[in-house]
């Protein structure tokens, strides 16, 4: 089956760019991986670049929510960059919260949360 | 008046408008006057007299429109309804009818038009026909429409004015209270604005905020939790203690924003987030 999903390992961190539009066997796709490289890397954080997503569901925010959780439990940090505003409205509109999720306006800043310069990390 | 377009015979030219006879002077009227089309139509509706001004607005030339029915002027809709002959029916009941609404030109356009029309009876009170005047007003109904987008664009903008006072962060000087409406455009714009200058920081002073009901607090708490959403602080700036007090009461949470009362407390606290501080020039 064709993988949606390619984890990337970037200066000890694990990250991940979602596709546009993702659906349900691609989120679910995400958590599985994220999982795996983590237990393969040990890494200290994980990247969920979601740049290019342009709508988002309950589920979507409940399989993130969970990956965090998860992620956590294996010592490592959740940061979700790039929402876009409309997702944004649309996300706090119906309620969906993201927990143990950090967020960055950009991948680049992402980075920098997670590595030692120290931005103050930032939960929704 | 008489049937169809005549203008008035030219031998009279010369002479004084008031050495003319009333009935010429009338006919002077109708066929110099620019915004009416008058017309006179018979029982059944068919058109007996057509003035320039409704050549103008409708299209057809008298030779063309003259005995031809005036349900030529309306939509397909309205035909369809039987609209056409109840108006005709309510001016001759009531003496009197006006409305407006969509007429149709010869070339298929559609023009806003207020119509009046005049039921015509003879001295023994027979009804003859009925006089139609109509008014083009489809300038005047895009004039007010575009003056009311205008009108509310303003609005928007002098209400949730989104300022970059420094780099990295916006600021939001909110004035009145919150509705579903406004709020909407705070979050757009706001987020809009964050995004596009990748602005972490976002200060929200809600010194013009004269009273905090449970909505207003609660469409404040979502706008909050969009922009953190996207990667951006907030500094809530200008709770005043009336604020503070109403806040606590109706128990919203405010845990992950950074409050302050004065604006000037806000900004030092967003330059902090970034990292940056105030220092006087050494000398």
């Amino acid at each position: 089956m064709p993988s949606n999903i390619t984890v990337v390992k970037v200066r000890g961190v694990l990250m991940v760019t979602m596709p546009a539009d993702p659906d349900d066997s691609t989120i679910g796709e995400l958590q599985d991986k994220a999982l795996e490289s983590m237990e393969q890397h040990g890494a200290s954080a994980l990247v969920l670049d979601i740049t290019a997503v342009d709508t988002v569901d309950s589920f979507f925010a409940r399989t993130i929510s969970e990956t965090a959780q998860m992620v956590g439990l294996m010592g490592g940090r959740t940061v979700v960059a790039g929402m876009q505003p409309a997702v944004a409205i649309t996300a706090t509109q119906l309620g969906l919260t993201f927990r143990l999720v950090e967020t960055a306006l950009s991948v680049d800043r992402a980075l920098d949360i997670v590595s030692e310069k120290g931005e103050r990390g930032r939960a929704p | 008046m008489g049937k169809g377009k005549r203008a008035p015979s030219g031998d009279n030219e010369g002479t004084h408008l008031q050495d003319r006879s009333s009935s010429d002077l009338m006919e002077i009227l109708v066929q110099n006057i620019s915004d009416y089309a008058i017309v006179l139509l018979d029982l059944e509706g068919r058109v007996i007299s057509w003035n320039p001004a409704a050549e103008r607005l409708k299209g057809y030339t008298a030779d063309e429109i003259l005995g031809q029915s005036f349900t030529a002027f309306y939509t397909a809709e309205d035909i369809e309804s039987g609209k056409p002959h109840r108006e005709l029916k309510m001016t001759a009941d009531e003496g009197r009818f006006e409305d407006e609404a969509w007429r149709v030109k010869k070339d298929g356009t559609r023009f806003w038009a207020n119509v009046v029309f005049t039921p015509l009876r003879d001295k023994a009170g027979r009804l003859r026909g009925y006089g139609k005047v109509t008014r083009d007003l489809t300038e005047r109904r895009l004039a007010e429409e575009r003056i009311r987008k205008q009108a509310q664009e303003i609005l928007e903008m002098s209400t949730v004015p989104v300022v970059q006072v420094w780099e990295g962060v916006v600021l939001v000087p909110l004035i009145g209270t919150l509705d579903s409406a406004r709020t909407q455009q705070l979050m757009e714009r706001l987020l809009q604005r964050v995004t596009e200058t990748g602005s972490p920081v976002a200060v929200i002073d809600i010194t013009g905020v004269p009273a905090i009901d449970t909505q207003t607090a609660q469409h404040l708490i979502e706008t909050i939790r969009a922009v953190r959403l996207v990667g951006a602080d907030v500094v809530l700036t200008g709770v005043r203690p009336s604020i503070a007090q109403t806040l606590v009461h109706l128990n919203i949470d405010l845990a992950n924003v950074i409050t302050r009362s004065s604006l000037s407390a806000g900004l030092l606290m967003a330059l902090e987030v970034l990292g940056l501080s105030v220092v006087p020039k050494t000398a």
